[in-house]
């Protein structure tokens, strides 16, 4: 019953949408989504809140322990900041001087443009801080110490996914934000669309989470993780240039594939007013339905995870 | 002779033993390719004039030559140098009966080769896919010119890495950062690979033309495309030579410290 709601409301808001959502069998996804929410009562919340604060409190020991091994190695510390800084540099000088050059890019001038990379930046940055920890996967499981991990009282996926910040983007991230704030206020946008662009933001990162579990999940399976977690990375590379330079299908792979559109370029949209509901909400739903996608991939790999090396 | 030419079969047969990271290393390749050609693309589909000294026909065999140009330029397995070092097993490779500088730059042609036949492969691909408008350069003095250049270019690559893999005889720990700032960002960025550099300011330009940068990607492809030649293409010529002779004495002179410096550890 579900499922013909929902495709029915999709049909009326876009075709294109409605046949992803067939693909997706979004029903479906919903059923269980709605279902798992319903089941948080007052109580639950309470429990929730607990154990939010546990993993809190072993992602900040995790993290403190990081930033001190990193501080330990000053060299390797300034020679890497100084090349994230340097390309930083590097790709917006790029970009303004090519957007004045040709005067537009797409239909948006350089301070669009700069900030589509800046949203592309601020998404980017913010995972890779969070999730560094994947960069180390591969070696868990060639090693057999996913094992030890397994065996702790910490949910697994939170070890390998969120097991130590990288202090390198916790250095960059506070002037990438700032920088980002001086460029949005260029655009002049109302409190709704900043308040839209915060939303999309954060479903945009759901996203980067939903792919980062994909890419040790197929770790698992297939050993993997370097090249898959590079080539996701040169995709998202993608979403620094507005998505609307891509030609079809490229463009509608980029939006309904491998969603880099929703993640960073709606963002961006959303910001300066050019964003159709439509996409706002099927973003929403898009993010969530990737994070539940990824983490049944996620179970589905655990159990063929073999243990071979320990 | 011989034993180089044996170098060169194995190494190329090793690049073979790890296909799924060869292909992945290729599409890699073509993503990059494809996200740059799109964009001028577009820049160039609403307006038909030139910008920056290029119309759509030039950027886009700029953007398509590239796929060329890096596979020779580069492709490299002297990156891997700097691991030797640090995990102390360099020392296997000084005892042997090989120069280890003929050595890389053997191993170097063997990528090259393998890669320059791949981007054929994809060149005709990505062409019937995208049909992109295409210059072909008919004068011969400009494809010769072209060609020695890639040389040279080949030559300034190889010699930087070299110079950058050393950094660990010192410093372990710093082998990949070196690679990330000077062959990774600088290379990429001042180079060529994402832009051609006639698109910055005149200052900038000046100042990146004494650098050796430029000739490694961007300075041949200009040359194909007839934008430099004559006199600026000799004089281009003759820097990028002269960076090979400077680069050659500071890779000999840090060599031959860090050799004496040299610990041999985890060995």
């Amino acid at each position: 019953m579900v499922d013909n709601r929902i495709l029915l409301k999709l049909k009326s808001v876009s075709p294109k949408i409605l046949a992803f959502a067939r693909i997706l069998k979004v029903g479906i996804i919903w059923d269980h989504l709605s279902s798992y929410f319903l089941k948080l009562n007052f109580k639950n919340i309470n429990f929730w809140l607990k154990r939010l604060k546990y993993y809190f409190s072993i992602w900040f020991i995790m993290s403190k322990n990081s930033f001190l091994m990193i501080l330990n190695q000053k060299s390797v510390l300034l020679i890497f900041l100084a090349g994230k800084i340097l390309r930083f540099i590097f790709f917006a000088t790029f970009l303004f001087f090519l957007v004045s050059g040709a005067k537009d890019v797409a239909g948006y001038n350089s301070t669009q443009a700069v900030f589509f990379f800046l949203t592309f930046a601020v998404i980017d940055t913010t995972s890779q801080f969070l999730f560094r920890e994947v960069y180390r996967f591969r070696t868990y499981v060639v090693n057999g110490d996913l094992d030890l991990i397994l065996v702790k009282p910490v949910n697994a996926l939170f070890r390998v996914l969120m097991g130590g910040a990288d202090f390198i983007d916790f250095i960059t991230i506070p002037p990438l934000y700032a920088v980002t704030y001086y460029v949005g206020s260029l655009l002049t946008p109302s409190p709704f669309q900043v308040f839209l662009y915060f939303l999309l933001i954060i479903t945009g990162l759901l996203m980067t989470t939903a792919f980062h579990i994909i890419v040790m999940a197929l770790g698992i399976v297939t050993l993997e993780v370097d090249h898959t977690i590079m080539i996701y990375r040169d995709i998202t590379n993608m979403g620094r240039f507005p998505i609307d330079i891509y030609r079809e299908p490229l463009r509608s792979a980029l939006t309904y594939f491998i969603p880099v559109s929703l993640m960073i370029s709606l963002p961006a949209k959303a910001f300066m007013g050019l964003a159709g509901f439509d996409f706002i909400l099927f973003a929403i739903f898009a993010a969530f339905a990737f994070l539940y996608i990824s983490l049944r991939f996620w179970n589905f790999a655990l159990k063929k995870y073999s243990s071979a090396s320990s | 002779m011989k034993k180089y030419l044996q170098i060169f079969n194995i190494s190329f047969q090793q690049e073979f033993a790890y296909k799924l990271s060869f292909v992945m290393w290729r599409v890699r390749n073509i993503m990059q390719i494809l996200v740059v050609f799109f964009l001028w693309d577009t820049v160039f589909s609403v307006r038909q004039s030139e910008i920056f000294g290029y119309d759509r026909d030039m950027i886009l065999t700029y953007i398509f030559g590239l796929v060329f140009v890096k596979a020779f330029v580069l492709s490299s397995r002297t990156q891997d140098v700097a691991g030797e070092i640090a995990r102390g097993e360099i020392i296997n490779y000084l005892l042997r009966p090989v120069n280890y500088f003929k050595y890389w730059l053997t191993r170097d042609f063997s990528s090259k080769a393998l890669n320059f036949m791949f981007a054929i492969g994809e060149f005709l691909l990505l062409y019937f896919i995208l049909k992109p408008p295409f210059f072909f350069q008919s004068d011969p003095l400009q494809i010769i010119l072209f060609l020695i250049c890639l040389g040279l270019a080949m030559l300034t690559y190889f010699l930087l890495l070299f110079i950058v893999s050393a950094i660990p005889f010192w410093a372990p720990e710093l082998g990949w950062g070196g690679h990330f700032i000077f062959t990774v960002i600088m290379v990429e960025f001042l180079s060529g690979v994402l832009f051609p550099l006639d698109i910055l300011p005149m200052t900038f330009q000046n100042i990146l033309g004494y650098t050796p940068f430029p000739y490694m990607i961007y300075f041949p492809l200009q040359i194909y495309l007839g934008k430099i030649s004559g006199f600026f293409a000799i004089k281009g010529m003759l820097i990028s030579l002269g960076w090979i002779f400077i680069l050659w004495l500071l890779m000999k002179s840090i060599w031959e410290k860090g050799l004496r410096a040299y610990q041999a550890y985890g060995r």
